[in-house]
């Protein structure tokens, strides 16, 4: 995979991005990166067409989603697409100085190290959740006892990082509260502009979309996650913006979000 | 007047006051803010506290983390972030991110896992101040979480051994390094001239690596490689820890101070005395050895031993 065959080749009409099923089986964490990426790639002019596997996870070639496969490559992950992306020749972040580009890094790795692990925390080690929520999604493609086999597994290893960098002690008050750290930083970042560097938008406010709508948009057992996001008016007319600037174009597909909106209810 | 408040954490060594960047952080904090800590370095004693340090201790409040302590500290009013805006305090945060996720993975591996620096100066160095026989226990125990920390955040596949995740560690380490440099410019501080939150904690990240003499340094080659850096962690260490370096804490300080006044003040008596009886003799030369007589009985055993110098 030399960076100069990369670039060689344009960006195929075939492209499709790899998720888990949506109806039943995605989890908040999964959709919410899967949704970045979407988000990304549409910002950049780039089609893609999103396929539905069970196996998704399995296929992926570092095991987290989603994975996008392009010609002959198949590239997992934000960071990683966003490279491949640009040595295609597309970039939303070259119009950015050095101290712009350094912060927008910072950002994204605010977004991954608290939103991120708040919705793994919340899927992964609150016990009711886990209960009703996540352990029925995440098995529903298997039969009984392969579901719960695989649920358990991936908790204990969720469970493993989340101890690995102190999350494990944490209540879910806590989490919550370093949630609504988070959301007023991006709050008082994004200020009244539309994007978050000058009048364009960069992979930031992909990265920043695909969690906070997904967070908006699924129903968990209790409200308390979308409610700090809520606190903040700015976030949420952010993500309707992206929306409508974005998605609206593909209303008729099922796959875009505004229609997901409208099955919230389904996702229990 | 806020309760005393007491710091436990480690120690330091080569011109750092302590070798841990969380405990540095908060000690950084701390004279950022004016913020009165006693600070107690743990020793071989069994009573000091060694799990998650650094620890601070007030009235009945035990809080452990770097970010709480920093919100205690907030909380009693001792703010360096008192003048920034919202949109800078939001980019301390984003900043304080990027050093948890870029940098930590590279300073815990220098300092707990690659195998030369660890088995010669990291475990002499805690070993040496953790009591027996916790000591041959507690230091081995840090190294394998350090590991199991990297391996658990950053060595999934496609990395597949152990040298892949630190060639991976040590890139993302240096990019982070260059960013911090072109963030900080030509700048004394993060935010202007006044030190606040994130010159804490990039000073506490920094600082172990540049100064602590390790065997394998690939890090702080990269660092004395960025002026600007090195730069920001001599002017905090010469600033606010010019006291602890030199060996003397700011209590001891203090006390030195008020003995030299007292010192300043008996030789301004003796010397007032000296003139006192200067003019005495002058006055009446003819009755020395009465008046001083009379002098010795009245004052005290300081000018006793005056008058017997003076004595013919």
């Amino acid at each position: 995979m030399s960076p100069l065959s990369t670039a060689a080749e344009p960006w195929p009409e075939n492209a499709a991005l790899y998720q888990q099923l949506k109806e039943e089986q995605i989890l908040l964490s999964d959709n919410a990166s899967s949704l970045a990426v979407q988000a990304f790639l549409q910002m950049c002019n780039l089609p893609i067409r999103v396929v539905c596997r069970a196996n998704a996870e399995y296929m992926s070639p570092s095991g987290k989603l989603p994975f996008i496969h392009v010609g002959n490559q198949v590239v997992s992950e934000l960071g990683p697409i966003v490279q491949f992306v640009k040595a295609k020749g597309h970039s939303l972040s070259d119009g950015l100085d050095e101290v712009q580009k350094a912060e927008m890094k910072a950002y994204m790795e605010l977004v991954n190290n608290i939103l991120l692990t708040a919705e793994l925390y919340l899927q992964w080690c609150d016990d009711v959740t886990v209960e009703e929520i996540t352990h029925p999604r995440y098995g529903s493609p298997y039969p009984w006892p392969l579901n719960r086999i695989l649920a358990y597994q991936k908790q204990w290893e969720v469970r493993r990082k989340m101890k690995a960098i102190g999350w494990a002690g944490k209540t879910l008050d806590q989490v919550l509260e370093e949630v609504d750290q988070c959301c007023q930083a991006l709050s008082q970042r994004l200020g009244t502009q539309p994007y978050f560097f000058n009048k364009q938008p960069t992979e930031l406010d992909a990265l920043v979309f695909g969690h906070l709508f997904t967070i908006l948009t699924t129903q968990l057992i209790t409200d308390e996650l979308s409610e700090k996001v809520k606190n903040y008016s700015n976030l949420p007319a952010f993500c309707r913006r992206i929306e409508q600037q974005f998605f609206e174009g593909h209303a008729k597909d099922s796959s875009s979000p505004a229609a997901r909106a409208a099955h919230r209810s389904l996702l229990r | 007047m806020a309760a005393p408040m007491e710091l436990s954490c480690w120690g330091g060594d080569w011109g750092l006051p302590s070798l841990h960047p969380e405990s540095l952080t908060v000690m950084a904090y701390a004279k950022f803010s004016g913020a009165p800590l006693t600070v107690n370095t743990i020793s071989n004693s069994w009573k000091a506290p060694r799990e998650d340090i650094p620890v601070l201790i007030s009235e009945n409040n035990v809080i452990s983390r770097p970010a709480k302590i920093l919100s205690f500290l907030r909380k009693q009013k001792y703010n360096a972030d008192y003048e920034l805006s919202a949109k800078q305090g939001a980019d301390t945060l984003a900043y304080i991110a990027l050093l948890e996720e870029k940098l930590l993975p590279a300073l815990l591996h220098t300092f707990w896992i690659d195998a030369e620096n660890y088995c010669s100066v990291t475990k002499p160095w805690f070993a040496s101040r953790i009591a027996f026989p916790l000591n041959l226990y507690l230091p081995g125990k840090m190294s394998r979480e350090a590991l199991n920390r990297i391996l658990l955040t950053k060595g999934g596949p496609p990395l597949y051994s152990l040298t892949e995740v630190e060639a991976q560690i040590y890139r993302d380490a240096k990019e982070c390094l260059n960013l911090l440099s072109k963030r900080l410019g030509t700048s004394q501080f993060f935010f202007g001239d006044t030190p606040t939150t994130l010159d804490a904690f990039v000073f506490g990240f920094l600082a172990p690596v540049y100064k602590v003499c390790f065997p394998r340094v690939q890090l702080q080659e990269h660092l004395k490689q960025l002026p600007n850096l090195c730069r920001f962690c001599d002017d905090i260490l010469t600033c606010y820890f010019r006291l602890s370096v030199s060996g003397h804490s700011p209590a001891g300080q203090d006390t030195a101070d008020a003995n030299l006044q007292k010192l300043t003040q008996l030789v301004n008596k003796e010397s007032n005395l000296i003139e006192k009886m200067d003019d005495n003799l002058r006055k009446s030369p003819q009755h020395p050895p009465r008046k001083l007589t009379m002098l010795k009985l009245a004052a005290g055993g300081e000018e006793g031993s005056l008058l017997n110098r003076l004595s013919p």
